[in-house]
């Protein structure tokens, strides 16, 4: 907020009182499912904060600072963990995909990019375009035409939404889940996060060390565009 | 987490002082819709969720604990969801209302209940939300002929949304007769004149109470800005 907004003279709040409409104090009232979500959105981050399972992370600031206070240590079990939710999660929401008849279509799509100067030296060599996947009010993130690289024997790539500030910095990320750099498979974004806030797809090298933010590695990045 | 139809504590006794803008205890739910001295009705601030401060709340909100989160949404998810609705629309504005009180509720240790109120503090973790939001569509609009609709500045009508919706929660809490002089004065057009002809009082008065309700106003909106 600039210095200005931060004064206000009374002709200014006069001038607004003038030109009330009536309509313009009325309240609706949020539908319950806001109130829902509230408590299982705080739920669940705050159950990924105790567990480390890294199935959802929050975070301020740019990955510069993400990446200096990254500590932490193996944690296979956790990892094993998140790796056993997201196979039950990713079943589960292919057997609901089969179990309904909805239309499926490609609502975003997003063309990865290196940066040298930026990103990891093992990016160089990665491309592919990420696509947003609506199917039945959910939405999926689908790598295509995709070339990525291993991540080595000790890590996973990793996938990742980014909400970006005003200055492109990263405000706020989410977590869709490793992939197979051979066979990406589809990620479906979590409920509560909005890829048209969170619009833009990052992969990076995640040191299997059982922490669960971002590395600071990321080898491809690119803003989802709508189709 | 209880219910958001629940206050926790029960209301507090009212005291004199507590009388709204309609004579009335303050309370959730509160109706200015009565009338006072001979004013008018003022319709439209009917049904205005209630901030009238449960006792201890904002109190209560800074130092944690889910049940004061639960009164916080009671208390001001209609207005939050308001603001977000009538700028981002109807499906953002349940995400944005969502992140809102996530946010304020992760960051409540920077919320300072002496430095304005939790409805202020909400209503401008809101507005630089619903401000990212847009600005994040204007990127888009620059590489997607899909958003070259969208408006080009929105700040400044997001900033007289949310002013105006802050300013009736102020009108709900002023004292009663200064709640009127205002409403007559700005809404109704009458002068300081015909306003103490109307509720006989002194022209000074009618004065002072404008002077005092505007400086209320003012120093609402400017709080939410520091």
């Amino acid at each position: 907020m600039s210095d200005q907004r931060n004064h206000l003279d009374d002709c200014e709040i006069e001038a607004t009182l003038r030109v009330f409409e009536s309509t313009e104090a009325e309240l609706l009232e949020p539908p319950e499912r806001v109130w829902v979500g509230i408590q299982a959105r705080l739920h669940a981050s705050e159950q990924a904060l105790k567990t480390k399972t890294g199935a959802v992370a929050d975070l301020s600031g740019d990955l510069a600072v993400v990446n200096s206070v990254r500590r932490g240590r193996f944690a296979w079990t956790a990892l094993a963990v998140a790796a056993a939710v997201g196979l039950v999660v990713g079943l589960a929401v292919v057997i609901a995909n089969l179990a309904r008849d909805d239309s499926t279509r490609i609502v975003a799509s997003a063309e990865l990019g290196y940066d040298q100067e930026r990103f990891d030296p093992l990016g160089a060599q990665a491309r592919g375009r990420a696509d947003l996947v609506e199917r039945g009010g959910r939405h999926t993130v689908e790598l295509a035409d995709a070339s990525l690289v291993s991540a080595g024997a000790d890590a996973d790539l990793e996938v990742w939404l980014i909400r970006p500030d005003a200055q492109g910095a990263v405000a706020g990320l989410v977590s869709l889940g490793v992939i197979d750099p051979d066979n990406p498979t589809a990620l479906e974004v979590p409920s509560g996060h909005d890829p048209f806030v969170y619009n833009v797809v990052d992969i990076s090298i995640e040191p299997r060390d059982g922490e669960p933010g971002h590395s600071g590695r990321t080898i491809l990045r690119g803003p989802l565009l709508q189709t | 987490m209880a219910p958001p139809s629940s206050i926790h504590p029960p209301l507090p006794a009212f005291r004199s002082s507590d009388l709204n803008c309609a004579g009335q205890p303050r309370q959730a739910g509160d109706v200015l819709d009565r009338n006072f001295g001979g004013a008018i009705c003022y319709s439209f601030l009917v049904g205005l969720a209630s901030s009238i401060p449960v006792d201890g709340v904002e109190q209560r909100f800074s130092e944690g604990g889910e049940a004061a989160l639960a009164d916080a949404y009671t208390l001001h998810g209609k207005l939050v969801y308001t603001f977000c609705h009538r700028t981002v629309g109807a499906s953002i504005a349940e995400d944005i209302t969502q992140e809102v009180f996530i946010k304020a509720y992760l960051s409540r240790e920077q919320f300072s209940p002496d430095k304005g109120s939790l409805a202020g503090w909400l209503m401008a973790i809101a507005r630089n939300r619903i401000v990212d939001h847009f600005r994040s569509e204007q990127r888009l609009s620059r590489t997607s002929p899909a958003h070259d609709n969208l408006e080009a500045a929105p700040e400044p009508r997001i900033e007289q949304i949310g002013d105006k919706l802050m300013i009736a929660e102020v009108l709900r809490q002023l004292p009663q007769r200064v709640c009127t002089v205002i409403t007559l004065h700005y809404f109704d057009d009458l002068t300081h004149k015909q306003i103490a002809d109307r509720l006989d009082m002194p022209m000074g008065t009618v004065k002072s109470d404008l002077r005092r309700g505007l400086a209320q106003i003012r120093h609402q909106l400017e709080s939410n800005r520091e």
